[in-house]
């Protein structure tokens, strides 16, 4: 509704970009149709628990933490997808109350549609969110941006028919063709071989310089969180993870990928990143 | 092995069993080796001939050709089968989306559906009082279990990144149903259709022999005659349009899979 106002005026906010204020998480038993024995107090999983952080316009920002610590379940209640038990999300200033098209999202497993080609997976994003576009203007609004991704050749192919990276790049730009403020991506990459990998890290880093999104990136994978962001948020292990740790990436960009890790400053926060996850992961394992 | 000679070989295969099975057919019934007076296969194929050269013809119900009893049986399976998938559709989807209109509704699935539909006929004559209607009644209790169950089953089992795909760009609920679960769940329908299909055809032969007019009662009425060559002509009949009405779901399911 305000993402107009939001992205011109900047200057007099005295908010972040997206604030999470206390968000917690739990997941209750599933309520049985006719429960006798649980009666009033449910007992549930606690996920994430006071969560508290604050995300700048344009950045690009990478949470990292143990399997199962709740990352996925974090980007899920920024996404709207779930709703918070407690605390709040807050973007531009304005607490969500569910999805919206200023955040677009993009899941480890593509999620694209089988019985739609390319670019129909790209229309029925923008038909969606934009239904009193003509059909004209959807057609060449999901052209453009399959270009964007260099696919403009595979438009009419069906998901089956292509490569797991290709798969990723069309998921990329069906959640930019909505033109979201933010992109919610997790673990985007981690089915992907080293070598594509390592392209669309590129790629993506390129889109985020042209289209002015804040990223915020889940993944497992220090040296993914050092390449490309500006700050990594660090998770404790669950149940109810915390944020341990903001780490904030003072490296020059672009960053190149051989010369970065000669860096004494990469060096030093990636040692510091591995001793994290050691610890949590550690953790993790001893507990159960 | 080359596939040309391949699919050629398993054509004179089959060609050959069927020329080894229609002589030893004529050899057991002509030697009389099962009954007397048991048909033998050049009789039948001369049967089929002559049904199937004039296929059309209507000297009063009891006396149809054998095309329009077959089309007075495809009419009251296509009707009754076509309001089953009105219904079982739109239901099915309801019963996989709610937890509430599952468990009220299941009961009574699980119930009915062990029921031969027959048992239908009665209730459906008293009813209705008309056969003909009764006849498409009982094909739509036949039509409605497979297909509601697979449907039910399609959208409980659906990707659910399909649906948060969907949910992450604030699609309303009409558009989820109709632009992402009914597409996802296009080859559930389509197996439960085809079930559906291949049992309201097997019902319906059973159901005419108490309805007159159609296939079903060209059988009953042949047994009357005790013609059992013009019988053996109907089986012939009925199989080759089952498949064929199977192959055509064959052939959906296949531009609907898909995983290949
Ligand atoms: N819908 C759910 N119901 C119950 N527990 C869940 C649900 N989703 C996630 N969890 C639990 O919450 C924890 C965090 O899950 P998740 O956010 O997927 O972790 P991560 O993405 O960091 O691997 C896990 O222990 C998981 O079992
Ligand atoms: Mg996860």
């Amino acid at each position: 509704m305000n993402k107009k106002s939001s992205k011109t005026s900047s200057s007099n906010e005295n908010y972040s970009h997206l604030e999470l204020l206390n968000l917690g998480k739990i997941f209750f038993k599933e309520k049985k149709f006719i429960d006798f024995r649980s009666k009033g107090n449910r007992s549930g999983f606690e996920a994430i628990k006071d969560i508290n952080l604050k995300i700048e316009k344009n950045t690009f920002v990478s949470i990292i933490g143990p399997s199962g610590c709740g990352k996925s379940t974090l980007l899920n209640l920024i996404a709207g997808l779930q709703a918070p038990t407690s605390g709040k999300i807050v973007i531009d200033g304005q607490a969500i109350k569910g999805p919206g098209p200023d955040r677009g999202v993009i899941f480890q497993n593509y999620a694209l549609m089988p019985w739609l080609t390319t670019i129909q997976n790209i229309e029925f994003a923008l038909n969606t969110v934009f239904p009193a576009k003509t059909k004209a203007d959807v057609k060449e609004r999901a052209r453009k941006y399959l270009r964007m991704v260099g696919l403009e050749k595979a438009s009419n192919k069906f998901p089956k028919e292509l490569s797991g990276g290709m798969k990723q790049r069309v998921a990329i730009a069906r959640a930019l063709s909505i033109n979201p403020n933010m992109l919610l991506m997790d673990e985007p990459f981690g089915a992907l071989d080293a070598l594509t990998r390592s392209y669309l890290q590129d790629e993506l880093l390129s889109i985020w310089r042209k289209n002015k999104v804040t990223v915020v990136l889940i993944t497992h994978s220090i040296e993914e969180a050092l390449l490309l962001s500006d700050k990594i948020v660090l998770m404790s292990s669950g149940p109810s993870a915390i944020i341990s740790e903001e780490i904030s990436v003072d490296l020059e960009r672009p960053r190149d990928r051989e010369k970065i890790e000669q860096d004494p400053k990469y060096l030093k926060i990636k040692m510091r990143l591995e001793k994290h996850l050691l610890r949590e992961t550690r953790a993790v394992e001893e507990v159960t | 092995m080359n596939k040309a000679i391949s699919t050629r070989l398993t054509f004179v295969v089959a060609i050959l069993s069927l020329l080894i099975f229609i002589i030893l057919w004529q050899v057991i019934a002509q030697q009389g080796l099962l009954v007397k007076n048991f048909p033998g296969s050049f009789k039948t194929i001369e049967s089929l001939i002559w049904w199937v050269s004039d296929p059309f013809f209507d000297n009063g119900p009891n006396d149809l050709g054998i095309g329009t009893n077959l089309l007075i049986s495809l009419r009251r399976v296509l009707i009754g089968y076509s309001l089953a998938v009105l219904v079982a559709v739109p239901l099915g989807v309801l019963m996989g989306m709610s937890k509430l209109a599952q468990s009220s509704l299941n009961p009574y699935v699980q119930l009915l559906k062990p029921v031969s539909p027959l048992a239908w006929l009665p209730v459906g004559l008293f009813v209705f009082r008309n056969s003909e209607i009764t006849g498409i009644f009982v094909i739509f209790i036949t039509s409605i279990w497979p297909t509601l169950i697979n449907t039910a089953f399609g959208v409980a089992s659906i990707n659910p990144d399909y649906l948060r795909v969907s949910k992450s760009l604030g699609a309303s609920k009409s558009t989820t149903i109709r632009r992402v679960i009914l597409p996802a769940i296009m080859p559930n329908i389509l197996a439960g259709m085809r079930i559906s299909m291949g049992t309201a055809w097997l019902v319906i032969v059973a159901a005419e022999m108490l309805l007159g007019t159609g296939i079903g009662y060209f059988i009953w009425n042949e047994w009357n005659n005790l013609s059992l060559e013009n019988i053996f002509v109907a089986i012939i009949i009925i199989g080759f349009t089952g498949f064929i009405l199977d192959q055509f779901f064959g052939f959906l399911q296949d531009k609907f899979d898909y995983s290949i």
